[in-house]
């Protein structure tokens, strides 16, 4: 079932990836392509048997691992960056692009390379399952290095979630209403991702629920927008301005 | 509330004895499938009662009278205020009777055109607010059971339920048919309202009252234009940074 649930959620967010290739080719909005093509990428990397291929073909020391961690990061800055300036949230884009955020996202990205290094990371090993088993040392720097990697889009999530509430009962039209909603939704599972150390061993198959919920739902809430625009027909009349003060 | 299917066979029984169904939809303009269904349903609209009614010559008030929810619009009709005409103007035959007023442009003498026909764009809720002492809404949501905020957002869309329309008409203590003008459910002159009482209350008006009250509908429709601006260019942001 987690097999059906990866590989169709990598399909999903393919195909919205290539569907972007035109626009993007017209320079629209070009980032949002960046944003599905990371997470496509990212659900790659994050798959067993393809994060194999890759790892061994990158020298099998698990740098894959670190890279999709990466990918994570950067398309969750663009995905709230993007939001919060289409969404008009100025406070959580001061957030995420301001001091305060790249300041995280340094702090969290140094933690992850130190632990990285910290660790043998030496036989590909998806989720770094073999590395963490090796012993209790590197149990717990395993355990470190996931959390460093949640950290940031769980910070970003929670950024997003105050704005995206606010959207759902705006006087938007009724598709980005929906959209916001799995916006918000997405938030709430990336920050639950945080509470996974906590987590009783039995319920793994949790944890990919939730990763997975994440994706889909901020993907296909992007992807909703988009339609929702495409199927708005683009009303490019100028506005008239004279009421403004 | 709707009408019984019962209650409204037996009315038609009355009117038209002889008419089947079709006949019946023929003359009165109703889609079959639509009478078929509120009649399977057992709910017969308003409207439906309504255009039958003209359709057969006969008055839609004294029509609906003889049904359970509106047996309050029977007898004579009670003539509307001065307030609840003038709510029925719409706002830009306000602003043109304002500008032929001597006091706006002594040099215009041209007599303002003639009023256009109630409802308008907010017929809905200047009715409602002519009519309010400040505490209608309150008790039309007592005695009706609607939330406040329900009952306020169909007069923001310019709407009212006919059974609400009625409710209100209770609850502000005017004539019952208002609202069902307001709404557009019914003419202006099917309610009783005489002719040309819409001009003569708009003529009675000083040029100190008209101007306030053309002046509270401007206001009324900038607030209700910027808010769609607002929104607009909300979406569009979105559009601009998402789509």
């Amino acid at each position: 079932m987690i097999e059906t649930l990866q590989w169709t959620t990598l399909a999903i967010c393919a195909v919205i990836a290539a569907a972007r290739i035109p626009s993007t080719l017209r320079g629209e909005n070009r980032s949002l392509f960046g944003i599905f093509a990371m997470m496509t990428l990212a659900i790659l990397l994050s798959i067993q048997e393809p994060y194999l291929i890759i790892d061994s073909a990158l020298g099998g020391t698990n740098i894959a691992n670190l890279l999709l961690r990466f990918v994570i990061f950067g398309a969750i800055y663009f995905l709230g960056v993007r939001v919060s300036r289409g969404f008009g949230a100025d406070k959580a884009y001061r957030l995420i692009t301001g001091k305060a955020g790249i300041t995280v996202l340094l702090a969290i990205s140094a933690v992850l390379v130190t632990i990285f290094l910290l660790m043998d990371t030496a036989g590909s090993s998806a989720g770094l399952l073999d590395i963490s088993a090796k012993d209790p040392r590197h149990f717990a720097l395993v355990e470190y290095y996931g959390a460093a990697g949640r950290a940031y889009p769980a910070f970003v999530a929670l950024a997003l979630l105050p704005a995206m509430v606010r959207a759902i009962r705006d006087r938007l039209p009724v598709l980005v209403r929906i959209a916001a909603a799995l916006l918000a939704l997405g938030g709430v599972a990336v920050a639950l991702t945080m509470f996974f150390p906590v987590l009783p061993p039995g319920l793994k198959a949790l944890q990919f629920i939730i990763n997975y919920t994440a994706v889909l739902c901020y993907v296909l809430g992007l992807a909703l927008i988009w339609a929702a625009k495409v199927l708005s027909g683009r009303p490019a009349r100028s506005r008239k301005t004279s009421t403004e003060t | 509330m709707t009408l019984s299917a019962k209650a409204f066979q037996r009315w038609l029984q009355s009117i038209a004895p002889d008419a089947s169904t079709a006949d019946v939809c023929r003359v009165s303009g109703i889609k079959r499938t639509t009478l078929a269904q509120q009649l399977v349903r057992g709910k017969v609209s308003v409207s439906t009662v309504v255009s039958i009614s003209r359709a057969y010559s006969i008055n839609p008030v004294a029509a609906l009278a003889g049904f359970d929810a509106y047996t309050a619009l029977a007898g004579p009709p009670r003539p509307p205020s001065r307030n609840e005409l003038v709510s029925q103007i719409s706002s830009a035959d306000l602003l043109r009777a304002l500008l032929a007023r001597p006091a706006m442009d002594a040099s215009r003498g041209a007599a303002a055109p003639a009023l256009s026909p109630a409802p308008h764009a907010t017929s809905v809720k200047n009715w409602v607010d002519a009519i309010d002492d400040g505490e209608v809404r309150h008790r039309v949501s007592a005695s009706t059971g609607v939330a406040p905020q329900n009952y306020s957002a169909q007069l923001t869309a310019n709407r009212l339920s006919p059974e609400l329309a009625m409710a209100t008409a209770l609850a502000a203590g005017v004539g019952p048919a208002g609202g069902l003008v307001a709404t557009g459910i019914i003419t202006e002159e099917e309610a009783g309202w005489p002719p040309g009482a819409r001009q003569e209350a708009l003529d009675s008006l000083s040029d100190g009252e008209l101007t306030a009250l053309a002046g509270d509908r401007l206001q009324a429709l900038g607030k209700v234009l910027r808010r769609q601006e607002q929104d607009q260019a909300q979406t569009e942001k979105i559009w601009e940074n998402l789509g």
